[in-house]
């Protein structure tokens, strides 16, 4: 694995949009194990007879045995490297030194995607925003009057609890841990070792604190250290138990498990606080001293008499960014400190036993193991890679998330939280964050934007003049704080051109601190370098958004994440020139490491014969399966004989054409109502879309069993199934494994397995009985267990794979079914724009009903007209206009959004020079006409007949979502029910039913729909007997007989009426006109 | 069915006459033609443009691979050795080849070519009635020393059939099939004045984009013949009005000379193939005769002779006679 972190200094070369990702690691490989090692300390036994100690720096990691390519395709495989340490062990009164290389574990790898490929799935770890570790400052008003009456200070700490001290209006000064009870500050000063005398000295406003002193002096007498830390212990942890031990042990205790593991401050932290309160404490110093409670104190009272500023929470600078590097390097440190503990309890157990310990006795390779799978398997940060396209998987990998272990929490977060920033504008982008529950939460890093190495972001900027802006060698990188106090012009250079007058003065529209003005420019000092670069990687392609409004460019930005990759890519007519980047960072497509000669190709392999010598053998992915089911396959475009230059392309993946990102298709699309069918969004298409396999796409589903031993013996697999009918069996070779090739359906049988029952209950079975005493055969003794085409599960076997996991001595077996299915698109499937305009097909119609172009062409999809003014998403309009164009002239454009700031209606008039020009050229004089620009008269296909009024149309990149009805249509007659309250399951997975609630009765009841109620609330409900009766006697034909007894469902509606004051009975009169009452 | 012919079309358009006004081959894969049909009255152009246009693209037939046997592949989303495309890209290649058909039979041809080289649609060994439109369109490239053999199904069709999974066996795989040799038409309806300025005209003006393996005229003459056929039955329907007055069948032929003999044969032999015995409401003996013998249409029935009828075991002369008189009162026919 190589990392390339060489920096372009010249040009402003969009970074690699992956390096966030492997920047973090690569220092972690680099650092951050060199640190923890170095960190590891020396473990002595009981007896301090015997020493060991880790040589951290020497340490070195094994290049893994496994190709990165072939990680993905061995179901089972973790992509790690082994780390080794040398050790050295003493035995000091011998004076015997062994010295060793240990193997301590398994450092997980990642690939050069920017992922982490875990047992055999592909997972990235998101970066975390969290506060900055430091010291913020707000105030709180009164309600009532509006005036200001506490100061508050949060001392956020890197790992722990966070601080808070008040100043209150009676100038009293308090403190609370973890939003718990105050309790006065006094009472910490003194607990942290402090005096009367040292306060007063140290404090600034002596007056103030002497008050409080005085006042504190007056209610309790805390005078004593010793009685303030156990007052303390008291205050927080509730009781002090241990009276008797001496107060020194507690109060070292205490420094010990409050002060220091609660409040350690980081590097990051103590900079910050050194800063606010300006400080020059040492920067190793990374605990909380008095010495920074004490000036703390003094910023509050210095903000009272109004002096000083507040801070910002929500501010950009005041938040930094946990990366990989930080979350495997805490993992490590744990790791170690696992390591190190299992190290000296053996160390202590062996030396008690009188032996010698050993250097391969004494260390495992457990605890790093166990810590990084634990870490990967369960850390809400490591995700399973979104990898529907190769678009998704670039921007998975650059989203930042609020949320996690020491972060916000998705119910409590303020508004004010989720919301734009201007801080945050060129480093996070404004537009792209989820929809519901986590808006604002999970945002996205804009292009150009980086992350320093205190972990805080910044953006990239043009200086203007030559000179010395930052203090930091950093020239074209600004970083949050520094930014604030220069003007940043945000409008194009074009603005100032040279010929303009001199004297006249020029004006520019300037970001200043958060707001924006308009500022002569001769005042400016930087300047951005692209429009784009607000935005994230998610948004950028979408062309001219600028026009779009901005939550309709966040769902188009979202949509095209889950654009299926089709069977023929194409890339877009119109676009905005990032593609490019975006598929070569993805890795979907492959690149020549160096020029060569193209030596061999085929579907599998390209081999590069070198210009320097040597070969480069590069595997292509064909028809493998994605993490979201959706089909990775990669083409070769390069022919043999041909000769390449170094990063030129030499195959495409899925949804990538020439190196460009292809997951949609340029459609021929009206917007027109036609008769109602795109009411609501919906869409309708021509046929053409099916046979021509336009919206075709490959999905691939991965079904897994494990045969393993049982209690009983173990599971086996044959085709050998007994009361199975034969039909379902008949692809199963003789191991009952299903026969890669075949077509399978619903209910077939593709892994036939036997699970050996338990001995005493297969005897209960009467026909097990008979035939033991008449053949000897005992063929109840196994239970089938096979495993099943699963509903819409039917398509072709492409590979079946076997597998026994290396690390279990347990025998074990995975078998895993890879089923590939070719979906053309139906009614019900999503399509969309890239603009937010999304629907679902609603019909479909032949070519020659559909309604037709001047020139005799069908059009291909019609979209509905309302579906853009109350949206606001212009962008789609101009899109699919110089799509026409486009299409027409066999041109495609890459246009950077916001030309408008060059001209007014500057799209609108490219728009139509373009139109106008395919018009000419093409001699299609209708495809722009003066008196209706961009609108052309249409003809229905059913009657000849031209529609009354012109019509826009155009060429639209349409996407086909991962949202299609196949995955999601189920009808349940019957089915399994819940064990506890027996009504019907829920979902789709489980052949669950449609949940008659509440309402839906009511709605019944309101309608007097007597049949379906009593239907809904006898036998179909929780009524045991009566719903597995009902089967036999629809299955035999016979009528459905009422059942006797009444389930709940029923009494409770018998109790809902009686609420009405309407009392049910059931009587039955017998002979002797004697009336029995049934209970109800 | 040569006398079959366009001036039969509109009995009412009279004098119209039709043209080729521009004819172009613009590629191997793509012909254009513009046709003028001229004059009509008023209304009629559009009913003929939008029957002929809604034919063309519907109604004509084409030849197209539908399936393909490779050697030792178990499934099509498998690649070969030393070839460049998987068998899948091959499927689709394939798909997209141009052929012209004499017959309507399923035909088989044969790929076996030896590497390494380009595969195009020129190395189909086809069967004599069939040929390749564009001999240059790829289909694989073979690069290293391996033969490639594939088996090829022909047929000829009309619309398009997506792929027929379940007829998958080692190395059969279907591909969907486009049939439809029509890439486009488009009519456009112009307005005329004739000589004497006093009735307006209608000129119809037809455009028409093939790909190849027809040319726009053939495909009007086709469309044209299906849009009659589907007329048929009306037709059919002025025949039977005529019939209950009990006149004779080729009298009321003649009153269609429009129409051929052999057509109206044909018709009458669909029709036939569509009437049950139960019309002919025979004795229940008669009837179960004919039905133990397997005859349960009209046009069953007809492909006995009447001596035929009576040379058959336990069948009367009197039953005989019965269904010869049914046929005749029912149908105007005679058993041969």
């Amino acid at each position: 694995m190589k990392i390339d972190l060489e920096q372009n200094e010249d040009i402003y070369v969009l970074p690699d949009f992956r390096k966030i990702q492997l920047e973090a690691f690569h220092r972690f490989i680099n650092q951050g194990i060199m640190e923890e090692l170095d960190n590891f300390p020396k473990i002595e036994d009981t007896d301090q007879e015997f020493e060991f100690q880790l040589f951290g720096e020497k340490y070195y990691l094994l290049e893994p045995s496994v190709k990165e390519g072939d990680s993905l395709y061995e179901s089972i495989i973790t992509n790690s490297c082994k780390l080794y340490v040398p050790a050295r062990l003493t035995q000091r009164k011998k004076g015997k030194v062994k010295e060793q290389t240990v193997f301590i574990g398994n450092i997980p790898l990642m690939s050069s995607q920017g992922t982490f490929v875990i047992n055999g799935i592909a997972r990235v770890i998101i970066n975390q925003m969290l506060r900055s570790p430091g010291i913020y400052y707000k105030s709180e008003k009164d309600p009532d009057s509006g005036e200001i009456t506490t100061y508050t200070a949060t001392i956020i700490s890197n790992w722990g609890e966070r601080l808070q001290l008040e100043l209150d209006a009676n100038n009293r000064i308090w403190f609370r841990i973890d939003k718990k009870h105050k309790v006065s500050i006094l009472l910490l000063l003194l607990a942290m070792g402090l005096n009367e005398e040292k306060i007063l000295d140290t404090v600034h406003y002596p007056e103030v604190m002497s008050d409080i002193i005085r006042e504190a002096k007056d209610e309790e007498n805390i005078e004593w250290k010793e009685n303030a830390v156990s007052e303390l212990y008291e205050q927080i942890f509730g009781t002090t138990d241990e009276e008797d031990v001496e107060s020194y042990d507690i109060f070292e205790e205490l420094k010990k498990e409050f002060f220091e593991p609660k409040f350690e401050l980081g590097r990051i932290g103590r900079f910050n606080i050194n800063k606010k309160l300006n400080l020059n404490v040492p920067k190793d110093e990374i605990f909380l001293l008095p010495k920074d409670v004490l000036a703390a104190i003094d910023y509050s009272i210095k903000l009272r008499i109004g002096v000083g500023t507040f801070d910002d929470v929500d501010h950009l600078k005041n938040k930094r960014i946990r990366s990989v590097a930080d979350f495997l390097q805490n993992r490590f440190k744990l790791a170690l400190e696992r390591l190190g503990d299992l190290v000296h309890r053996r160390i202590n157990r062996l030396t008690r036993r009188k032996r010698v310990p050993t250097i391969g006795s004494l260390v495992t390779s457990d605890p790093l193991l166990k810590t990084f799978k634990e870490f990967f398997g369960s850390y809400p940060l490591s995700q399973f890679l979104d990898q529907t396209n190769p678009l998704t998987q670039v921007i998975h990998k650059r989203r930042f998330s609020s949320l996690g272990p020491g972060g916000l929490t998705k119910r409590i977060a303020s508004i004010k939280a989720r919301d734009i920033h201007p801080s945050i504008y060129g480093r996070i982008c404004p537009i792209e964050t989820s929809e519901g529950m986590n808006a604002g939460l999970i945002s996205s890093m804009a292009i150009y934007a980086s992350i320093d190495h205190w972990g805080f972001l910044q953006s990239t900027l043009h200086k203007e003049y030559d000179e010395v802006l930052f203090e930091e060698q950093n020239q074209d990188m600004a970083d949050v704080s520094a930014e604030e106090y220069f003007r940043i012009a945000t409008e194009a250079c074009l603005a100032v051109s040279p010929e303009e007058d001199e004297n006249k003065e020029i004006f520019t529209v300037a970001q200043l601190q958060q707001e924006f003005l308009t500022t002569s420019w001769d005042r400016i000092k930087l300047r951005i370098i692209s429009p784009l670069q607000y935005f994230s990687v998610g948004v950028c392609p979408i062309p001219s958004f600028e026009h779009n409004d901005a939550n309709r460019a966040l769902m188009g930005s979202n949509m095209q994440r889950q654009a299926v990759p089709l069977f023929e890519p194409e890339r877009c007519i119109v676009g905005t020139g990032l593609e490019g980047q975006a598929a070569s960072d993805s890795g979907s497509v492959v690149i020549a490491e160096q020029g060569g000669k193209v030596d061999y190709v085929d579907g599998k392999e390209i081999t590069l014969l070198v210009n320097g010598g040597g070969t480069i053998n590069t595997k292509l992915i064909t028809y493998q399966r994605s993490n979201n089911n959706t089909c990775m396959h990669q083409k070769p475009r390069v022919n043999l004989g041909e000769y390449l230059k170094e990063g030129q392309i030499l195959a495409d993946g899925a949804a990538t054409e020439g190196g460009e990102p292809a997951s949609g298709k340029n459609i021929l699309v009206a917007y027109m109502p036609w008769e109602g069918y795109n009411f609501e969004d919906a869409v309708l298409i021509n046929e053409c879309l099916i046979y021509e396999n336009v919206f075709t796409s490959i999905h691939i589903e991965k079904y897994e069993v494990e045969a393993r031993i049982t209690l009983n013996g173990p599971e086996i697999l044959t085709r050998e199934i007994p009361h199975l009918d034969d039909y379902f069996l008949r692809h199963l070779d003789e191991n009952g494994l299903v026969l890669p090739g075949s077509w399978v359906e619903t209910g077939d049988v593709i892994v036939g397995k036997l699970t050996p029952r338990d001995p005493e209950e297969s005897l209960k079975i009467p026909e097990g009985n008979l035939l033991q005493a008449i053949f000897g055969i005992d063929i109840t003794a196994t239970r089938e267990t096979c495993l099943k085409v699963p509903p819409g599960g039917k398509g072709q076997v492409i590979d079946v794979r076997s597998v026994y996991p290396e690390d279990d001595n347990q025998y074990r077996n995975f078998i895993y079914v890879y089923i590939l299915q070719k979906r053309e698109i139906k009614v019900g499937d999503k399509v969309a724009g890239r603009h937010g305009n999304k629907g679902i097909i609603s019909k479909i119609l032949p070519r020659e009903d559909m309604p037709y172009l001047q020139d005799g062409t069908p059009i291909e999809m019609i979209l509905s007209p309302l579906g853009v003014p109350s949206r606001m998403n212009v962008g789609q309009i101009f899109e699919c206009l110089l799509g026409l164009a486009g299409g027409f002239l066999k041109r495609h454009y890459r246009v950077i959004p916001f030309d408008e700031r060059y001209e007014r209606e500057a799209s609108r008039k490219l728009v139509f020079s373009e139109l106008n020009k395919a018009g000419e050229q093409t001699t299609n004089p209708w495809l722009f006409e003066l008196d209706n620009p961009g609108k052309s008269l249409l003809i229905d296909g059913r009657t000849g007949e031209i529609f009354q009024q012109p019509i826009t149309i155009g060429k639209a990149y349409m996407l086909k979502l991962i949202h299609q009805v196949d995955d999601k249509i189920h009808a349940r007659s019957s089915g399994p029910y819940s064990l506890v309250t027996q009504q019907p399951l829920k979902g789709r997975s489980r052949m669950g039913g449609q949940r008659v609630g509440e309402m839906e009765v009511w709605a019944l009841e309101g309608f007097g729909a007597s049949y379906i109620l009593q239907e809904m609330l006898t036998i179909k409900s929780d009524h045991i007997q009566a719903r597995q009766k009902i089967i036999n006697n629809i299955v035999a034909g016979e009528p459905v007989d009422k059942p006797e007894t009444t389930p709940e469902s029923f009494r409770l509606l018998a109790r809902e009426l009686r609420c009405l004051a309407l009392n049910l009975d059931h009587a039955v009169v017998k002979k002797d006109l004697i009336i029995d009452y049934k209970e109800l | 069915m040569n006398d079959l012919d366009l001036n039969l079309v509109p009995p009412t358009a009279g004098s119209a006459y039709w043209r080729c006004v521009e004819s172009k081959v613009e590629s191997e894969r793509l012909f254009y033609s513009r046709f003028i049909l001229s004059p009509l009255k008023v209304g009629q152009a559009n009913t003929i443009g939008l029957v002929m246009r809604r034919a063309l693209l519907g109604e004509i037939k084409g030849t197209c691979i539908t399936c393909a046997k490779f050697e030792n592949i178990t499934h099509e989303y498998s690649t070969m050795d030393g070839i460049q495309e998987s068998v899948h890209d091959i499927l689709i290649n394939s798909k997209e080849i141009v052929l012209k058909s004499k017959s309507s039979e399923a035909q088989k041809a044969f790929i076996s070519i030896v590497g390494p080289r380009r595969v195009t649609a020129q190395d189909i060994e086809l069967p004599t009635s069939v040929e390749v439109i564009d001999p240059m369109q790829h289909i694989a490239t073979i690069t290293k020393k391996v033969k490639l053999n594939i088996e090829l199904k022909i047929e000829k069709d009309s619309g398009y059939r997506r792929q027929n999974i379940v007829e998958y066996k080692d190395g059969n795989f279907t591909v969907d099939a486009v049939f439809t040799p029509i890439r486009s038409v488009n009519y456009s309806i112009h307005c005329f004045e004739s000589h004497d300025k006093s009735i307006m005209k209608e000129m119809l003006l037809y455009e028409i984009w093939s790909n190849g393996s027809i040319t726009p005229e053939e495909a009007i003459y086709e469309a044209s013949r299906s849009s009659i056929n589907l007329f048929l039955p009306f037709l059919q329907a002025e025949k039977e009005k005529e019939d209950f007055k009990g006149e004779d069948i080729h009298e009321s032929n003649a009153l269609h000379p429009s129409v051929s003999i052999v057509v109206d044969q044909m018709a009458k032999k669909v029709t036939f193939q569509h009437i049950f015995i139960e019309q002919l409401e025979l004795s229940p003996k008669a009837y179960n005769f004919l039905k133990k013998i397997n005859v349960h249409t009209i046009s069953d029935l007809l492909d006995y002779s009447q001596d035929d009828l009576m040379k058959m075991k336990n069948f009367g002369k009197k039953s005989v006679e019965q269904i010869l008189e049914a046929l005749q009162k029912r149908f105007g026919m005679r058993l041969q």
